[in-house]
């Protein structure tokens, strides 16, 4: 049986069960969701083994006329992040949810689809109807919570990831009246013999459409709306996956469809990173005047993807590992931090910065692990997001981009200050008696797992980058992939 | 033909406009409908051939009109239909809390 089939497979087919349970025996959910966590963790490794040499999958044996799935590093890369993510949210979930507990398991699942489908398929109006998927899942898990803010922000959240995917169709209906085919490779061979100015139009649409629901300055206002008042586990997968994929997707129509040189002509890379640059400032500056713990980390969320963006844009070899990294280790420290607020939330029900007063005292390795994992997303040796980030300014500054590298170091400056101030906060002695009702182990431990990572990829970055390190030649020669899937 | 173009162009624009400038939660949802049905449209124009047969290819025939934007239009009804499903669902929960629809009282109830 191919295992990539089933991760997309796997998921839909549990939320199909847990939907099932819910009217017939409830008390089989925690077993259900975790042992579907752990099959798919074993599929994902799998197929993380096999990545390389990359792989096509003939779904229903249609060859090239059907929609293929294919495995190659990139995807590879984001196999990993679920893999990492996955299991322990959802341990963590089985716990922490509370009302709606399978509505929430379900659109979990149904998100993971999504995006292991987007991470997996090779067609690009499949790569729509995925997003779509993850995308509509995750607007319902917004609005679980039921209160009036996350209601709101699930209604801008669904106008601005709508309005995204519309441009999103509009040019995937326009490549396909002008090359005849949905199959990516096809579609960039036949690129070559279209006119510059249909070639930038047509790039314009994708790169609009993908970048709301990425959330680059101005069109980041749904972002922090969104996970200011949503169940916080989620906010794991949402900053981690979900933003991410729209990155995937971005970044493989970018460079498989047009080519990187297409885009070194039409001054796409510039573009690129000069917007990464206005958006951590600006985002970086906004952090700073939040009050809410969840809004703070959703600004830096906005900023951290704003690097990854550059690292991607800068268009090299090194840039194009670096931003892969930070992609990865981003996804990893913020799961850290949302998983520690959302013990802080579950202990004492904290919402503001000021609520988390004196909470170092009481719990000292979770204060701990966050501490370390705000201190390696502002990026200081010894921990991952250091590496990430220095391998970020190394390569813009290599190629050419040296006011990006200083934008960056400046940067790190401003995440420092409000990073501070809420460790500061943390570790202020408070007279008040604080009602608190103790986390279990089954809150702990995922996020003492994510939080070690942190560190050990830090001190051992060669474990994930011997898998990045195949992404560039991948991805800066899109004859390779039009090779592998038309010829294999 | 390029009549049919133009009836694209112009839904585009309605929606847009209709996103852009009505304060009423539902007339903007009015507006992702027509936005949603103009892709729509453009996708049937796509494969549209004048004198084209059915592509079912059993019988003789001379044109055959291309049957994958067709798919492609059905997959894309029901991203539309489920998407404005969830919006009016999000904007009734709207009304129910605020008892209003206008954006602009519910930025004052927020305060």
């Amino acid at each position: 049986m191919e295992a990539a089939v089933w991760l997309i497979i796997l998921p839909l087919l549990t939320a199909f069960f847990i939907g099932i349970s819910k009217l017939y025996f409830k008390k089989i959910l925690a077993p259900l969701v975790t042992g579907s966590a752990i099959i798919y963790l074993y599929l994902l490794i799998l197929v993380i083994n096999h990545s390389y040499p990359p792989k096509v999958y003939n779904v229903g044996a249609w060859g090239l006329m059907g929609i293929n799935l294919m495995v190659d590093p990139f995807s590879a890369m984001f196999l990993l992040m679920i893999a990492i993510l996955f299991l322990p949210v959802i341990i963590f979930s089985v716990k922490y949810i509370k009302s709606h507990k399978h509505k929430y398991f379900i659109f979990t699942y149904l998100m993971t689809a999504g995006i292991a489908g987007m991470v997996l398929t090779a067609d690009l109006f499949n790569l729509y109807v995925f997003l779509e998927v993850s995308s509509l899942s995750s607007c319902a898990l917004v609005a679980l919570k039921n209160t009036n803010k996350g209601i709101e922000g699930t209604f801008k959240y669904l106008i601005m990831s709508t309005l995204g995917s519309f441009f999103i169709l509009l040019a995937t209906i326009l490549t396909y009246s002008l090359t005849g085919t949905l199959n990516m490779a096809e579609i960039s061979l036949e690129f070559k013999d279209i006119p510059f100015q249909i070639k930038s139009t047509l790039m314009s649409f994708f790169v609009f459409g993908y970048v709301i629901k990425i959330g680059l300055i101005p069109l980041h206002a749904w972002i922090p709306d969104t996970y200011e008042d949503s169940p916080i586990p989620y906010n794991v997968l949402s900053s981690g996956l979900v933003m991410k994929s729209a990155v995937y997707a971005l970044i493989k129509v970018l460079y498989i469809i047009f080519g990187i040189d297409f885009l070194d002509q039409s001054g796409m890379l510039h573009i690129g990173v000069f917007w990464g640059v206005i958006t951590f400032i600006v985002a970086h500056l906004l952090a700073y005047q939040q009050s809410n713990l969840s809004r703070l980390l959703a600004y830096s969320s906005v900023a951290q993807i704003a690097y990854i963006t550059i690292g991607l844009f800068v268009g090299t070899e090194g840039g194009l590992i670096a931003g892969n990294f930070h992609i990865l280790n981003h996804a990893i420290m913020k799961g850290t931090l949302f998983l520690v607020t959302a013990i802080f939330y579950y202990s004492l029900s904290a919402v503001k910065i000021e609520d988390i007063k004196g909470l170092g005292y009481k719990f000292p390795i979770l204060s701990f692990i966050f501490v370390v994992a705000s201190l390696a997303i502002v990026g200081l040796p010894p921990f991952n997001g250091f590496i990430s980030k220095w391998l970020i300014v190394e390569a813009a500054i290599e190629s050419g981009f040296v006011y990006a590298g200083f934008f960056i170091l400046v940067g790190t400056f401003l995440s420092l200050t409000y990073y501070l101030k809420v460790i500061v906060t943390l570790y202020t002695k408070t007279e008040k008696e604080l009602l608190i009702v103790k986390p279990t182990l089954s809150l702990r431990l995922p996020t003492i797992f994510l939080g070690s990572l942190c560190i050990l990829f830090g001190i051992v970055p060669s474990i994930p980058l011997s898998l990045i390190n195949k992404i560039p030649k991948f991805l800066l020669d899109n004859g390779e992939y039009i090779r592998i899937l038309l010829g294999g | 033909m390029e009549l049919a173009y133009v009836v694209v162009i112009i839904l585009l624009s309605l929606g847009m406009y209709t996103i852009i400038t009505k304060k009423n939660l539902i007339k903007i949802v009015m507006g992702f409908t027509i936005l949603e049905s103009s892709l729509i449209l453009l996708l049937i124009l796509v494969s549209y051939k004048p004198g084209g047969a059915a592509p079912i290819l059993d019988k003789p025939y001379e044109i055959v009109v291309d049957p994958i934007p067709q798919a492609l239009a059905l997959t894309a009804i029901v991203i539309g239909a489920s998407v404005t499903a969830v919006m009016l669902a999000v904007v009734i929960k709207i009304y129910k809390r605020y008892g209003t629809l206008n954006v602009d009282e519910l930025r004052k109830l927020r305060g």
